[in-house]
This record gives structure tokens, sequence and C-alpha cells, in this order.
């Protein structure tokens, strides 16, 4: 099965990017703007980590090269809108991401409970890794709030926030009737 | 050889993934962990965010201190019409408040000079208030708050800080009239405090007085301090009338014309002393 992934994604390689660029290019700004937002408006609120809903997509539908990069980047972002320590996200978002690519060969994220409590569990592992790492350089964190409340949240809105990402990730997939027929 | 690179290679490929993925984990790692120790320091990427971050938060923020600016601006005025109204009769009513204690504080101070200047007096006297005013070129008096249910007697002598008023014409049982100095019926016997000539002041019907026969040859001159002389049985002796203004030969050639400036602002004047016992007027 991960034979099957990788050797089709070195045949169709420069689509493979082309279209990867193209999925960058949509959820780099939602980014940007949810954490713009995240960072202003609603400190204070509990939102969803949209980053890392993002990333649980990515990785549990076809994890690639171009998506740990991604998930870098992501985690990046949201340390330098939120003033973090910078590589917490991006330590956390990478490991999410390597775990939840690993764990789809065996589990299919596809229905909402399995995409809720896939990101919950995500949540909590970013969470923790964060967390961890936070008192490993002697910042103060509070779990329940950055890590628990957090997960929850995440959870909760992990299945709409997905489907939203197919159906902008569809609007930018070119259609391929050829495929589809074979 | 060629096999074990082909294998190398194939490897590599087959798990580029999770390679990517662990090398990015530990490279974030050691960001974080060197980004706290070494703060100063400073990342390419992240002074290249420091550019781009900032920009967009500005710009949320600037959206929202304009809602914010506009609700607070328009909608948020709907009540402030009434509650404008209300701050406006509250400020009404303070500097109403404020006039009134600034009021009580001057009658405080005018009450304490006038109280000392009672107590330097060798007389008994009483308080009064005007509480009402006649300047009319033919008559020029006041009215006191005081009447005969406290003391006040017809042709008793009112006086002020700084000198007299008039004398007291009308009692009734709760108020008086005193007849002012500058009225054009006033006759007060005074002299000049210097050299002692004596004569009598009236009033010409406006804010001046005039000191009748007052010879050629007694000495007057401008500047000199006119007192009553004690000699009417109303005022007593010594109390200052006014000042001498102005000094000239009169058409008989045998009288002086002498101008006196009242000492006391009788425009001015809202509390009087009204002296009571007439026995001490020639100690």
């Amino acid at each position: 099965m991960l034979k099957f992934h990788t050797e089709s994604a070195v045949e169709d390689r420069p689509l493979h990017i082309k279209q990867a660029m193209k999925e960058f290019l949509l959820f780099l700004p939602l980014t940007i703007i949810y954490l713009a937002l995240k960072s202003t408006l609603f400190a204070a609120f509990p939102l969803p980590d949209i980053p890392l809903i993002m990333v649980f997509y990515l990785a549990s539908r076809k994890a690639s090269t171009e998506g740990a990069i991604f998930a870098f980047i992501l985690g990046y972002l949201d340390d330098a809108f939120s003033g973090g320590v910078i590589g917490t996200s991006s330590f956390a978002l990478l490991v999410i991401f390597l775990s939840v690519h690993l764990l789809s060969m065996v589990v299919q994220f596809t229905t909402p409970a399995a995409r809720a409590g896939g990101a919950a569990a995500a949540a909590l592992v970013k969470g923790a890794a964060s967390y961890y790492v936070l008192r490993y350089s002697n910042v103060d964190a509070y779990f329940f709030t950055h890590v628990v409340l957090q997960a929850l949240v995440t959870g909760f809105f992990a299945p709409p926030v997905i489907s939203a990402l197919q159906w902008l990730v569809l609007l930018v997939t070119p259609r391929k009737f050829k495929d589809n027929e074979s | 050889m060629r096999s074990s690179e082909r294998n190398i290679y194939s490897f590599l490929r087959k798990y580029q993934v999770i390679i990517i993925s662990a090398a990015l984990a530990l490279f974030s790692l050691h960001l974080a962990l060197t980004d706290k120790k070494e703060y100063a320091r400073g990342y390419l990427l992240k002074e290249i965010l420091s550019y781009t971050v900032t920009p967009v938060q500005g710009l949320i923020l600037g959206v929202q201190d304009s809602i914010t600016g506009a609700w607070n601006d328009y909608f948020f005025l709907i009540g402030v019409h009434e509650e404008n109204e209300s701050l406006k009769k509250t400020i009404y009513s303070l500097v109403e408040e404020n006039r009134r204690l600034g009021e009580d504080a001057r009658q405080n101070e005018r009450l304490r000079a006038l109280l000392e200047f009672k107590q330097s007096l060798p007389y008994g006297t009483t308080g009064a208030s005007i509480i009402g005013f006649n300047i009319e070129r033919w008559s020029r008096t006041v009215v006191l708050d005081k009447g005969s249910s406290d003391g006040i007697e017809k042709d008793q002598a009112a006086i002020a800080f700084g000198g007299i008023v008039g004398r007291i014409i009308e009692v009734s049982g709760g108020g008086s009239r005193v007849l002012l100095t500058t009225d054009l019926r006033s006759n007060i016997d005074v002299m000049i405090e210097r050299s002692r000539v004596k004569g009598v002041v009236e009033g010409n019907g406006t804010d001046g007085l005039i000191m009748k026969y007052v010879r050629q040859v007694d000495e007057v001159q401008v500047g000199d301090q006119v007192i009553t002389s004690g000699l009417s049985g109303i005022f007593p002796k010594g109390l200052i009338v006014g000042e001498v203004t102005r000094v000239e030969k009169s058409g008989d050639n045998f009288f002086k014309l002498v101008e006196v400036r009242p000492a006391v602002d009788l425009g001015r004047l809202e509390e009087v002393l009204v002296i009571r016992e007439r026995s001490s007027y020639n100690e």
C-alpha cells in the first residue's frame, strides 16, 4: 500500500508539485488570516487549531514531502503570530504529521467521528509536546487551557473544517476524466 | 556497490516523507531550544516574518478600531441626547451651586470685615443687610432688613467699613429706610480732619458730596479727609465722610466750593451697621 502511493507520487511528480503549490497558496492566506484574528481579536477565545486541522487533513489524505514542509511553515507562522517560542508549534505539527501519516496506513480518517477523534488526539499530542517544550524552556504554561480545552474545541470543529478544506481543494483541482475512468 | 547505492536511494525515496518530517521536527526542536536560550541571535526567517506578520496584525487591529470607533461614535450615540440633557442640568446645577458658594464666601469675607469694624467701635451697633435700593436723582435711599423690633430707631446713624452711609428716616417693625449721604436732603455736620475747619456736607443728587459753608480764608485742599464733627447729634464724632476732591472759589466770593468723594462706595454696599447708643457720641 505504501509502495503503491510512493511510486504513484514519483510518476506524477510535476503534477503533484503543482497541485501541492496550489494547495499551499490556498491554505497559507487562510492560515495567516486565522492566526491574525487569533492573535488580535480572539486572543482570549479557545478557537479550534486550524493549522493543526490542516496538517491532520494533509497527513491523513496522502502524506507527501510538501505536506511536511507545509506543516513546518504553518507551525512557524503560528509561533510567529502568537509570539511564542519559535519552533515549538513546528515541532508539534511535524510530530503530528508524522504520527497521522503512519497511522493513516492502518486507519481511515474518512468519517466525521474518526476525523473529530483524530484531530482531538492530534491536538492533545501537539498541546502536550508544546507544553513539555515550554516547560523545558522554563516558560509558564497551563495544561488544561493550553492542552485539554484546545484539544476538545479542535476535535469538535475538525469535521466541518476538513469538509470545507476538501471543498476548497476541489475548486483548484483539475478534472481528470481519464483518471476517473481508470 | 552499485546495488547498495540503489538500495540506499530506494530506501531514501521510500521513506522520504518520514525522513524529511523527522529532520524538520528535529530542526524545529533545535529552533525552540535555541530561540529561548539565544533570543537575541534571531533567524533570517524570523526577521522576515517580523516584517510580514506585524502589518497583518496591525491591519486586523486597525479594522477592529474602526469598527469599535464607528460603534462608539454613531450607534452608541442613540441614548446620548437624554444623557446630554441630564448632564446639562447637572452642569447648570453645579454652576449655580458654585456661584452661590462663591457668593457665600464673599459675603463671609465682608461680614468678617464688618464684624472686626464693629468690634473696633466704642459704641453699640446692630448689623443689617440692605434689601432694597432707591437710587434716583431726587431720592437716594436704601432699605434695611432690620426695624424697630431689632432696636432700630429714627435718626440713628448707619455706617459701614470705611465711613458713614446715612441716617435712618423711616422705621417699621421688620425694616427701615436709610437716607444716604448723597441724597439732596442729607445734611451732616463735618470738619476737615487736618485743619479742623467745619462745614456741612450735603448730597448733590449724584454719587458725590458738597461741603458747604467753608470760608475763603479757611484752609482746605484737595486730598483732605472729611470727618463727622458730632454736632448734629446723629453721627458720632470722627467718622470718615470722604475725601476732598475739588476746591474752588464760589460765585459769592465768600464761601469756597468744596467737592467731596464719599469714603464708602454706596452703590456696592450690601451690609451696614446702625449705631444704637447716642449717649456715647460726645466722648
